[in-house]
């Protein structure tokens, strides 16, 4: 009795063992074996809409292949994602925003893109589809680990109505720069007492690292030394940009807030609320679904984002991006699926973009194609891109941009000086450097 | 022999009811042991979140760092997050006893059912509301251009004025008062309700056949009868203020600086799951811990006297 336990338990701890010396002499995967891909996205209906048309499809074309699509709201998904990886159970395919994403190829959690799978004679063959330097955000060690969903940019969206109901002309009095954009909104602004009925303009809180970094950028300063190893450059800069953002508020101007409803919502509703956002191309979509009578009167303009007067730089609000990515820990066929899955969804690029959510996948061929060219104002992205760079993306790049948060906001809202701010934030940036 | 029996029927029993009470045990075990130890073994390693490699033992590397006194200056520190969390827990936690009690003396004493049944479902219906119903209503409320200042305006005849609710470090807190105290009030009322129901009536009749009035009554019958339910709710009270995160959260998420709410909980999420370092994060949870072991001992160990016995 006790030998055949013995052999049975030896049996039992041997058989994974000779199942894995198998697996590494015959590195053949069985693509025909059925699999599940578990893909986690963020909400967004109209995306949600066009996404469960084309999986259908692609599952009837991949029998053996099932997809489960599982949404979150886009901040809830960056924790939930983080919280399955750091216990081992990762969807095999997500994405997230680029600054969230690219610690999983520095922690080894993502695979690189099987080129094949995904339908690619190699690497060359996928970089010449895209938009030239996209893909090196998502290139380590020589190996591209990500596809981009979307790459996205804010311009400045303008309410022709509320301008004119100011006696200004949008078409001849848009801001061009950050000091008349403070003068614009001072025209546009409605209060009561202390209290803003009305807002000109309020910006995008509190995604710092895309509108204020290039802030500070277009008069001289940077986030991180060339070599990153030295934090806050350029003291002058950073000390206008703040004292900027410290006139804006409540204790300045009084021209806006993070406390106040969030601009780009409240734009679409054209209640007289606001008459300019920070928003997106996709913000077209939106408009036309919450307020179909207003995106029709075509009473809304797009216009590219300020730089400072005495601007040394002219840069554009940062863009970011949305990466497909394959979990390194899936099995090897469902990670063959993944990026079969991948690169059939950004086959469809055109329709992302015309009833996906508005969304810009930055392939050659999209940026070639009429569709794009003809959606209204989207030059005005593409030009404004032109002039800006990816947001910063480092490992640590949210509690970066947590501190610059604390920094702007203690200067707008809580009273500390623009050098005390600079000085708090240098330090917490700096050891977030040197603890790397 | 005879005892030798009983206590065999007494072992056999308790047997039993090992066995019943197992299967709590093994879940609270798994659920709160299990963390907790977790928490404890963490603390001592540099472990993030998304590295695969195995964490660094730092000792008390994370404890030395969170008082690390050259960060007490920086306004989100741990240090801060101490003052924060003792701020928020005095300032809610001694209203919200004190009222409370007041609230339920009260409603006990109502004559009518009906209105007792309302009052007691209205106060309580703010605990079931999910956070995200919650904040909806408070930031309506705290909205500059909402109910909060056309009420306090309104009701001084100041127009105009924003009162900063969410701007001002010292109101941000006492937002944050305000939404806590509100939603948990009527938790607490229904415990006191319960407390003052297990008084026996003829105490009473026998006072006022004695003649004492309704004062007399409550500090030298209903207040010492209801010690043992002033000392759970005031425990209960004072663990929960310890624990706040989900009104700061969203305060946060709305637009509020961080500094002035950024109590202990809140810092742990920040630490732990925004920032990714989980060992520090671990380092905060023991020290909030032993915090509220200590707190609790202390109350235990000062409000303690001989059980009341009717």
């Amino acid at each position: 009795m006790k030998k055949t336990l013995v052999i049975l338990l030896l049996i039992s701890l041997l058989l994974p063992l000779s199942l894995f010396a198998a697996g590494t002499k015959e590195d053949k995967v069985d693509e025909s074996k059925p699999v599940t891909v578990n893909y986690w996205t963020h909400e967004d209906p109209a995306r949600t809409k066009l996404e469960t048309e084309l999986i259908e499809q692609f599952m009837k074309e991949n029998p053996n292949i099932t997809v489960v699509r599982t949404t979150q709201s886009a901040v809830k998904q960056i924790e939930l994602v983080q919280t399955a990886f750091a216990a081992n159970q990762g969807p095999d395919m997500f994405n997230l925003p680029i600054e969230n994403q690219y610690a999983y190829i520095t922690n080894g959690r993502v695979a690189p893109v099987d080129y094949q799978a995904a339908g690619y004679k190699d690497k060359n063959d996928l970089l010449d589809k895209y938009m030239d330097g996209v893909l090196d955000t998502v290139t380590v060690g020589g190996e591209v680990y990500g596809l981009p969903l979307e790459l996205t940019n804010w311009s400045i969206y303008i309410n022709k109505k509320v301008f004119r109901s100011a006696g200004l002309d949008p078409e001849k009095d848009f801001p061009r720069t950050w000091e008349e954009m403070a003068d614009v909104s001072e025209k546009l602004v409605i209060r009561d007492g202390d209290i803003l009925v009305r807002r000109g303009f309020d910006f995008r809180y509190p995604y710092y690292l895309t509108f204020f970094v290039p802030m500070v950028e277009q008069l001289g300063g940077e986030l991180l030394s060339a070599d990153g190893k030295k934090a806050i450059i350029g003291d002058d800069a950073w000390i206008k940009a703040l004292t900027f953002m410290q006139q804006w508020g409540p204790s300045g101007r009084n021209l806006g807030s993070p406390t106040y409803k969030n601009a780009r919502n409240i734009f679409n509703q054209d209640n007289n609320d606001i008459a300019m956002a920070h928003t997106g191309l996709y913000q077209q979509g939106r408009i036309e679904q919450d307020n179909p009578d207003f995106f029709n009167s075509r009473e809304w303009m797009v216009v590219p984002f300020p730089v400072f007067e005495n601007a040394v730089r002219n840069v554009a609000a940062c863009y970011y991006g949305h990466f497909f990515m394959v979990n390194a820990d899936s099995d090897p066929a469902v990670q063959k699926a993944a990026w079969k899955l991948s690169a059939f969804l950004l086959s469809h690029g055109e329709e992302y973009l015309t009833r996906g959510g508005n969304i810009i996948q930055p392939t050659k061929a999209l940026f070639a194609s009429d569709t794009l060219k003809n959606m209204p104002y989207s030059q005005v992205f593409i030009d404004d891109m032109a002039r800006a760079h990816m947001v910063y993306y480092g490992e640590d790049s949210s509690v970066i941009q947590t501190q610059i948060r604390y920094a702007v906001e203690s200067v707008m809202l809580s009273g500390v000086s623009p050098e005390k701010a600079l000085a708090t934030l240098r330090a917490a940036v700096q050891e977030i450097i040197d603890e790397q | 022999m005879a005892n030798k029996k009983y206590r065999g029927i007494e072992r056999k029993q308790a047997r039993w009811g090992f066995l019943f009470v197992l299967p709590s045990m093994l879940f609270f075990s798994l659920f709160n042991f299990y963390p907790i130890i977790n928490a404890f073994y963490t603390s001592f390693f540099d472990k993030r979140a998304l590295s695969k490699l195995a964490p660094k033992f730092v000792g008390l590397g994370n404890y030395e760092r969170l008082f690390r006194l050259s960060t007490a200056a920086n306004p989100l520190s741990f240090y801060n997050s101490l003052r924060a969390t003792l701020v928020f827990t005095l300032g809610t936690f001694i209203p919200l006893l004190v009222l409370s009690l007041i609230l339920a003396v009260f409603i006990s004493n109502l004559s009518n059912n009906r209105a007792k049944k309302f009052l007691q479902i209205s106060y309580y219906a703010p605990a079931v509301l999910s956070s995200v119903v919650a904040a909806t209503i408070w930031m309506i409320i705290f909205d500059p251009r909402g109910l909060g200042n056309q009420w306090v305006n309104g009701l001084l005849h100041t127009p105009g004025v924003d009162r900063r609710w969410l701007v001002d470090p010292v109101m941000e807190q006492v937002s944050t008062m305000i939404i806590y105290f509100w939603k948990y009030i009527g938790y607490f009322v229904i415990l006191f309700i319960t407390g003052l129901a297990s008084i026996p009536p003829t105490i009473y009749e026998a006072a006022i056949i004695d003649g004492a009035n309704k004062n007399q009554t409550f500090w030298r019958i209903t207040l010492p009868l209801l010690k043992p339910t002033v000392v759970l709710v005031s425990v209960m009270a004072m663990l929960q203020c310890l624990k706040t995160f989900s009104t700061q959260y969203m305060i946060y998420t709305n637009g509020a600086p961080r500094a002035p709410i950024n109590v202990i909980t809140f810092n742990i999420y920040v630490t732990g799951i925004q920032q990714q370092y989980l060992g520090r994060a671990s380092a905060m949870s023991v020290v909030l811990f032993i915090m509220m072991m200590l707190l609790t001992l202390l109350q235990f160990k000062t409000t303690k006297s001989e059980n009341v016995d009717y």
